[in-house]
């Protein structure tokens, strides 16, 4: 028996079939994941087209340099992961699981900062909706760009922590030779959730820190 | 684990044997510098419209270099192609129709303290008393 059935699942006719369809159906998912942010953007859209003095007045009062370091630590893991991938295709797990493990870390930070901003707008007022009592801005454009900026920024958040259970489970079980030079498709999908995290905030930081 | 697999089954897959070592560290350095300058050129004052297109047109160049040889759409079949750039289709619906909708709106149809619409002098900001 060739060594590659053992990962054939009984309603395949080959491995390469299989493959071509784990991967179809994840770039569905994420059509649909990048469908869920547009929403939002499109939010975004028309709430800074309704109230641009506003949203400027309101971006410019954020941390900026918390927005450009967060992306070049999220341009970084995102390189980790591809070099992860490319080790798996080599048939190493732990070299995977080592450049996964480094992707982690730096989500860590990414997080660690997107707390320090969180703190700093909780302290400051800056809140959505009627939560907003900082009077940096006036009128109710304010309130609405930090409902936005939560939504947004929260949403991503929560697929970062998403990314990184994906990054951990999988980069663990390929350090244990669960996958193979001719079988990693989990080490591949995981890795395309995780650039399409970093492709969202790549959009993510110039709509909301730089204009 | 079988660690020695058939080796053409992997091509099929579309994994190429020679090492994408090269394109991610080069696709990495260009994302690096593109975010700084994307930064840098914020700071700058550019003239009106300008800025948010400058901004947008780094960013989709950024995304662009992602999905393409992060994600490997460069070298995969087309039906993942196809399912990414009909998502594509659907932004630029959603987005440009909403926002096509809103910049042809007759002035009264805005809310109060937006601009463009009518002005709203009895508007009051919200209570602010209830985080407190």
């Amino acid at each position: 028996m060739p060594a590659n059935t053992t990962y054939l699942a009984h309603h395949f006719e080959s491995l390469e079939k299989q493959t071509y369809a784990a991967r179809l159906g994840m770039w569905l998912f994420l059509a649909t994941e990048v469908l869920l942010f547009t929403a939002l953007f499109a939010g975004y859209g028309v709430y800074r087209y309704l109230y641009p003095e506003a949203f400027r007045e309101a971006s410019r009062g954020l941390e900026t340099w918390i927005g450009f370091v967060n992306t070049l630590v999220l341009v970084t893991s995102s390189f980790t992961v591809a070099m992860g991938l490319e080790r798996a295709t080599r048939g190493d797990g732990r070299g995977t699981r080592l450049l996964f493990g480094a992707s982690i870390l730096l989500a860590v930070l990414f997080l660690g900062l997107k707390a320090v901003e969180y703190t700093h707008h909780f302290h400051a007022g800056e809140l959505p909706g009627r939560f907003y009592t900082s009077d940096a801005v006036q009128g109710p454009g304010g309130p609405i760009f930090f409902a936005l900026y939560f939504l947004i920024t929260g949403l991503h958040a929560i697929h970062v922590v998403i990314g990184m259970t994906v990054l951990a489970v999988i980069g663990w079980r390929a350090g244990r030779g669960a996958y193979a030079a001719e079988y990693h498709v989990p080490v591949e999908l995981g890795a395309l959730y995780w650039h399409l995290v970093d492709l969202i905030w790549i959009f993510v930081f110039p709509l909301i820190y730089l204009i | 684990m079988a660690a020695h697999g058939n080796a053409s089954t992997a091509e099929h897959a579309g994994v190429p044997h020679h090492s994408h070592v090269g394109r991610y560290v080069v696709v990495w350095i260009v994302l690096l510098v593109l975010t700084v300058s994307t930064w840098a050129i914020a700071k700058v004052h550019l003239p009106g419209p300008l800025h948010i297109l400058v901004a947008l047109v780094i960013a989709i160049a950024k995304g662009a270099l992602v999905a393409l040889f992060f994600m490997h759409l460069y070298d995969q079949q087309g039906a993942n192609r196809l399912v990414f750039a009909t998502s594509l289709v659907f932004v630029a619906l959603l987005v440009g129709l909403t926002l096509s909708d809103y910049a042809t709106r007759y002035p009264l149809a805005k809310p109060p303290g937006s601009e463009g619409a009518l002005p709203a002098p009895d508007y009051a900001p919200p209570p602010t008393s209830r985080t407190h």
